[in-house]
């Protein structure tokens, strides 16, 4: 497992913004195309503004590190907010009425559509810690 | 992101917000605000130009929904509700397409954020700006 970057800040809501340039700026070091890249940026987005409004009530610290395991890209993003674990949001049902799903569910929905990978673990010492990865999103290694 | 407003002629008053850059939770209540102050100066029919919008995340999709909910003459949704604003889309939905709120030219990204939330159903989504405003003279 490598470390493509790491970015340590104290969000707020105005932070989103500089927070997807650092993912598109690490993402552009190791050619990983743009749809990924957008996909990317939405799931992160959708689950730090979720942390920030509901875990924090505004603002607090977030840690994102960008690492590649193989062909895989990961993304862990860790906080200090009371455990919350997004991926057990039950899956919306899409046949049925917006009005009927759970709330906060859109932005949960958006990340399981845009990444191949999507789980959580409650860290030790308090808070949490979400992974998201994109599968088999680098070239296979040449053979010699 | 940037929001530039323009004005165009014909009754009853038609106005055209132009999106920049990226919308998420820290700026959808500016366009929110945006709209509202287009309506409350006359505006009835609003075209919302997507085409440089490059990033939008759900929050955006709460900003479009309590757009058309302002120019249906309804309250805006509660946005200090949180999220629970955009459970009101899925009854708006059933109601057909949102007659006096057009969208021009998404980006693909932000096309199929609005296809997979069903969001292409309530709102008319055009090519380009010109036949968004056609479509209004169209069904006058």
């Amino acid at each position: 497992m490598e470390t493509l970057g790491a970015l340590r800040l104290d969000a707020r809501l105005e932070d989103l913004s500089r927070i997807r340039q650092f993912i598109t700026q690490t993402a552009s070091v190791v050619e990983i195309d743009q749809a990924a890249v957008y996909d990317l940026n939405l799931a992160i987005t959708e689950l730090i503004t979720n942390t920030l409004l509901y875990g924090y009530g505004g603002a607090g610290p977030i840690e994102i590190e960008i690492l590649r395991a193989d062909r895989d890209l990961l993304i862990r993003l860790r906080d200090k907010a009371p455990p919350f674990d997004p991926t057990g949001h039950p899956p919306p049902d899409i046949t049925q009425p917006l009005e009927s799903r759970p709330p906060g569910g859109m932005g949960v929905y958006l990340t399981r559509l845009s990444v191949d990978r999507f789980s959580h673990r409650r860290l030790p010492r308090g808070g949490n810690e979400i992974s998201l990865g994109k599968v088999s999103i680098f070239p296979p290694a040449k053979e010699e | 992101m940037q929001i530039k407003t323009e004005s165009v002629a014909g009754t009853p008053a038609l106005s055209i917000i132009g999106l920049e850059g990226e919308l998420d939770a820290s700026n959808f209540k500016d366009l929110i605000g945006a709209a509202q102050k287009l309506y409350e100066q006359g505006t009835r029919r609003l075209v919302l130009d997507l085409s440089r919008l490059n990033f939008m995340s759900s929050s955006g999709l709460v900003a479009l929904h309590s757009i058309a909910r302002i120019f249906r003459g309804d309250a805006p949704s509660d946005l200090e509700a949180g999220w629970s604003a955009i459970h009101a889309m899925g009854e708006d939905v059933q109601r057909g397409t949102e007659p006096s709120v057009k969208l021009v030219n998404p980006q693909p990204k932000i096309a199929s954020t609005l296809q997979k939330t069903g969001m292409d159903r309530f709102f008319a989504i055009y090519p380009d700006l010109q036949a968004a405003v056609n479509s209004f003279h169209d069904n006058r």
